[in-house]
């Protein structure tokens, strides 16, 4: 840092970081797209597996996941944020060392994700699979970040936040938020732990959660990228500021109630389905108005698109964009969702987002930034164009196979004949069949984009080898810091929370809330409060638009009562869905049918189901849908999963749902069926387990599980680690016997004889009465 | 412009007086069929949820499931009511039946019991020797409704397969057989249904 004269100033930025954060995203990318290339193939040929445990389908599908949300998007985002946050607030970032910590802390998550996940270490939430200790390495990286981030907006010689810094702001505050609560879990060994909520809260704080860090991740700091490299890049002005403010706190605050249009038609209680569904109709809107932004911000420089492949990237990105958040909408609507849930067109969908908007926007960035951070030319801007057309016929061919797999598999499994009371394709089998082109479609469709990325990175690595490294600079005055110091404090700590826009949206939400929960008068107070407020909020605004504007300028110059508004609105829609649902569902007062407990043999076995990932191919939830009960048995209620910590719903439907598996089949044939799936399944793409054969389980270990269990509320009596044992032994013993007298020769100790006693437990429940003896007997509840 | 055009000039948009970077921002108008979306979403939201759970005249899902079950049930109870050994016999000598039951037999059954249902994982059916019973009944029972050995015998079939395959399955099995030397065959354990 020089200084030029008395009251000006040259400030460097730090690009190295911005620059090591673009390759480590570049190449966890390519390894992320390997991963899924892999088990695409896998989904036609299982034998893809070699019969190992860590290259098989489970182990393999949470590293792709992770590897393509924190990996390739998370060190993007870093890389841009970093970039222009500096940029946006004239001013380097707070502290190298944070920013040093956060790069090689980041990366130490991701090395260590790659080693644990295919061990068969997770904790089986989706996108949260990663076990506690690096949770809370996780934690600690991201809070550095936001010290870095915060620190270097507090000392800024910008008066005012821009609007790209919002959407990292909303990003930051909504992440961390997130992610603690739905990881929170007891461990029982330094691997292992359970999660504190189990079944039906579990489902519901993991979507929130899933659904979140796909807007929150995936999603608004992608968008505050945009504001600036759009921008940028096309030498244009962005189109309209109001449309950025009224699209970003909407988005933000109406995201976060989407979550349940995951669970539609399962045991999730009916009012929080359609929280779900109407809240993602009305996030049709607020999305778009980001689509707009973009695109109608190139009014003036379309011509540019032919020469730039930067704009082209960052174009097709937008509409990916614009299409996944239509497409997200249609989806939640419940009758669309009946066919699609559980089928690849929700494959389709993720990938819309990931490759068309994230993939697109990814490129565009590192085509933008390379020749920019290394003082140099790109190398080959027809390399690039190829790129851009190679990649974008891989989204489509892998969008659009995806597409008509989902709905032929979907409509297939949904046909019924004699008057409705049968299923047409009755084994699961014959609608796999169908769909089988289609799947190698998407797998050739997924190799193309990777071929484009290693386009990109042949070029990346021409542009910038032997080309110097060089980091930004910017002269600023101390006008910009007097400036920026004046508008900070305009508003105080009581201006944030006591101000117009919030006083109405507080007498909205109290309205909401009493018209949600309240019946008879009570709802009725709760509409036409709504309804008032609503209005005289329009009236009021539309009287005083200046006050308002002039409040809003502001506040965008005050950074921390714009993150505490900020956290406000993306915590209200998680504290009305989910406390009501803690305080209500307990295992004492539910109706109907309560969970049976594991037996300490079936609890270790569902841990192997868990280790295995049998949850990213097989749902555990029978939904009220004609077609599901016709096939898999009376519909799931919500206290059949009352002991499941964590919940194992699933997502997806490879193969079928295995709620109601218990006692369905002899032992013998779930022995040969995980041996070789094809031996009893014939035409399935299962892969063999034959591990689980071989392996032995550590009986030891379960009593302190079932210790943490106990804890966390299932009803276990006070067992000592010898009477586990003994049990263990017991009902292995009875299965070991079982599978002899079929001529299978197996030992007790084998990890198969667990997960098959687990495989039989599915679907077993008792009745309220006994289940209420069961609880006072255990004395889980005395202390 | 040589023509007078009735379309208002648009507005030179206003635009804002910092500039960040570089970047300035226009302040347009939002575009009103955007506006329009996002309030009839709203719109509609608020009617969905008052017709669902206030207007009261929307069946919830649970109870539209209980009338399908209790629907299903009755239509296989019906079905059930025309078969007896009969029948089934009947059915065994009508090549239509055999054939669409072959074709059942091959998709769900021969894993288990074998191509020439020589047996496997499954029992042997067509060795004279049967585990739940010698008569046609005993056969629809098993197939319908599992074994009654569960954890180690055979599942029901009824609910995947639906009545009419049940039928076409059995009369395939049948098929192999005939009245005479199905009596005459042994049996572990009693005829299931009669």
């Amino acid at each position: 840092m020089n200084t030029l004269s008395s009251n000006r100033q040259v400030i460097t930025y730090d690009d190295h970081h911005v620059r090591l954060f673009m390759l480590a995203s570049i190449f966890w990318g390519m390894i992320g797209m390997i991963v899924g290339a892999l088990i695409a193939l896998q989904m036609n040929f299982p034998a893809l597996n070699f019969e190992t445990s860590w290259l098989t389908f489970g182990r393999l599908r949470p590293l792709h996941t992770n590897a393509v949300i924190f990996a390739l998007v998370g060190n993007m985002m870093f890389a841009g944020i970093y970039h222009s946050t500096q940029r946006l607030c004239k001013t380097r970032m707070a502290n190298d060392w944070l920013t040093r910590i956060h790069f090689w802390g980041w990366q130490s998550v991701i090395v260590l994700a790659a080693v644990t996940l295919p061990l068969g270490l997770t904790k089986s939430k989706e996108y949260a699979e990663l076990i506690w200790p690096i949770d809370i390495l996780v934690v600690v990286v991201w809070v550095i970040f936001a010290i870095n981030f915060f620190w270097t907006l507090a000392k800024r010689n910008e008066p005012t936040l821009y609007v790209a810094i919002w959407f990292y702001i909303a990003t930051i505050v909504t992440v961390a938020m997130l992610y603690v609560v739905n990881n929170l879990a007891i461990p029982t060994s330094l691997t292992h732990s359970y999660p504190i909520f189990s079944g039906v809260q579990d489902a519901l704080i993991q979507w929130w959660y899933g659904h979140n860090a796909v807007a929150f991740f995936l999603t608004t700091p992608i968008l505050g990228l945009m504001y600036y490299y759009v921008p940028k890049a096309a030498n244009r002005p962005v189109y309209s500021y109001r449309l950025s403010i009224v699209h970003f706190w909407s988005l933000v605050f109406i995201y976060i109630w989407a979550g349940p249009h995951h669970l539609l038609n399962t045991s999730l209680p009916s009012w929080l389905q359609t929280l779900g569904m109407i809240f993602s109709l009305m996030l049709w809107a607020p999305s778009w108005g980001g689509m707009l932004n973009g695109l109608l911000t190139l009014r003036g420089a379309w011509h540019k698109l032919r020469t730039d492949p930067v704009l082209k990237f960052f174009v097709a990105g937008i509409t990916f964009y614009g299409m996944a958040t239509f497409e997200g909408p249609l989806l939640s609507i419940r009758t669309v969702n009946a066919l699609a849930h559980y089928t690849d067109w929700i494959i389709a969908h993720v990938h819309l987002g990931a490759m068309g908007w994230n993939g697109m926007m990814a490129a565009g960035l590192f085509y933008f930034l390379a020749p920019r951070i290394w003082k140099t030319k790109l190398y080959s801007v027809q390399l690039a164009n190829m790129h851009f057309w190679i990649g974008l016929f891989g989204i489509l061919l892998y969008v659009s196979s995806m597409w008509a797999s989902g709905i032929t598999q979907g409509l297939m499994l949904n046909a019924t004949e004699e008057g409705g009371t049968s299923l047409v394709y009755a084994n699961f089998v014959e609608t796999l069949d169908t769909i089988r082109p289609l799947m190698l479609t998407r797998a050739f469709g997924g190799i193309l984009f990777l071929t484009g990325w290693l386009l990109m990175i042949y070029n990346l690595w021409k542009t910038i080898r032997g080309a110097e490294p060089v980091d930004g600079t910017v002269e600023v005055s101390v006008d910009d810091r007097r400036e920026t110091v004046e508008i900070e404090g305009t508003i105080s700590p009581a201006g944030t929370l006591f101000n117009w826009p919030m006083f109405y949206s507080f007498w909205v939400m109290l309205g909401l809330s009493l018209w949600f929960f309240g019946g008879g008068l009570i709802m009725l107070s709760g509409v036409m409060l709504t309804a008032f407020f609503s209005l005289l909020s329009i009236v009021h605004f539309q009287a005083s638009r200046a006050t308002w504007a002039e409040w809003y300028e502001r506040l965008i110059g005050n950074w921390a009562p714009f993150t505490v508004l900020v956290f406000i609105a993306v915590a209200i829609g998680g504290v009305i869905q989910i406390i009501p649902t803690l305080v209500v569902q307990k295992a004492k007062n539910l109706e109907g049918r309560v969970q049976v407990p594991y037996t300490p043999l079936e609890l270790a076995g569902r841990d192997i189901y868990i280790a295995e990932g049998c949850y990213t191919c097989h749902s555990q939830q029978i939904r009220t849908l004609r077609s599901d009960v016709l096939r898999y048995g009376d519909y799931s209620r919500i206290g059949e999963s009352i002991y499941d910590f964590p919940f194992q719903w699933g997502s997806k439907r490879t193969g079928p749902d295995l709620s109601r598996e218990g006692g369905k089949r002899p032992n013998s044939w779930h022995f040969d069926h995980m041996e070789d799936p094809l031996s009893t399944s014939p035409g399935s793409n299962m892969p063999p387990y034959p591990w689980l054969l071989e392996q032995d389980l550590d009986f030891e270990k379960m009593h302190r599980r079932i210790r943490v269990q106990r804890m966390l509320g299932v009803p276990y009596p006070d067992w000592s680690k010898e009477e586990v044992v003994a049990l263990m032994e017991e009902q292995a013993d009875e299965i070991v016997a079982d599978l002899r007298s079929q001529f299978r020769s197996t030992e007790p100790r084998r990890q198969i004889v667990a997960l098959i006693a687990y495989l039989q437990k599915l679907g077993t429940y008792e009745t309220p009465e006994e289940a209420r003896e069961r609880i006072e007997s255990s004395g889980v509840f005395d202390r | 412009m040589t023509e007078p055009s009735k379309r208002k000039e648009p507005e030179q948009p206003e635009m804002r007086p910092h500039v960040y970077d570089g970047i300035q921002e226009y302040d347009n108008r939002m575009p009103n069929w955007w506006l329009w979306t996002f309030y009839l979403t709203i719109i509609f939201s608020a009617i969905y949820w008052f017709t669902r759970y206030d207007a009261g005249f929307i069946k919830m899902e649970e109870e539209k499931m209980d009338a399908f079950i209790a629907e299903v049930e009755e239509a296989r109870l019906a079905a059930r009511g025309d078969i007896n050994a009969d029948t089934l016999w009947d059915m065994s000598r009508n090549e239509g039946f055999v054939s669409q039951g072959r074709t059942v037999y091959q998709n769900y059954c021969m894993a288990c019991h074998g191509e020439n249902l020589e047996g496997g994982i499954g029992n042997n059916l067509v060795d004279e020797q049967w585990v739940w019973g010698n008569t046609p009944m005993s056969i629809y029972e098993v197939v319908a409704n599992g074994s009654p050995d569960r954890m180690s015998g055979m599942q029901a079939w009824m609910g995947d397969l639906g009545a009419q395959r049940v039928n076409q399955v059995v009369a395939y099995i049948l098929s192999y057989h005939d009245p005479e030397s199905l009596a005459d065959a042994s049996t572990e354990n009693d005829p299931i249904a009669e």
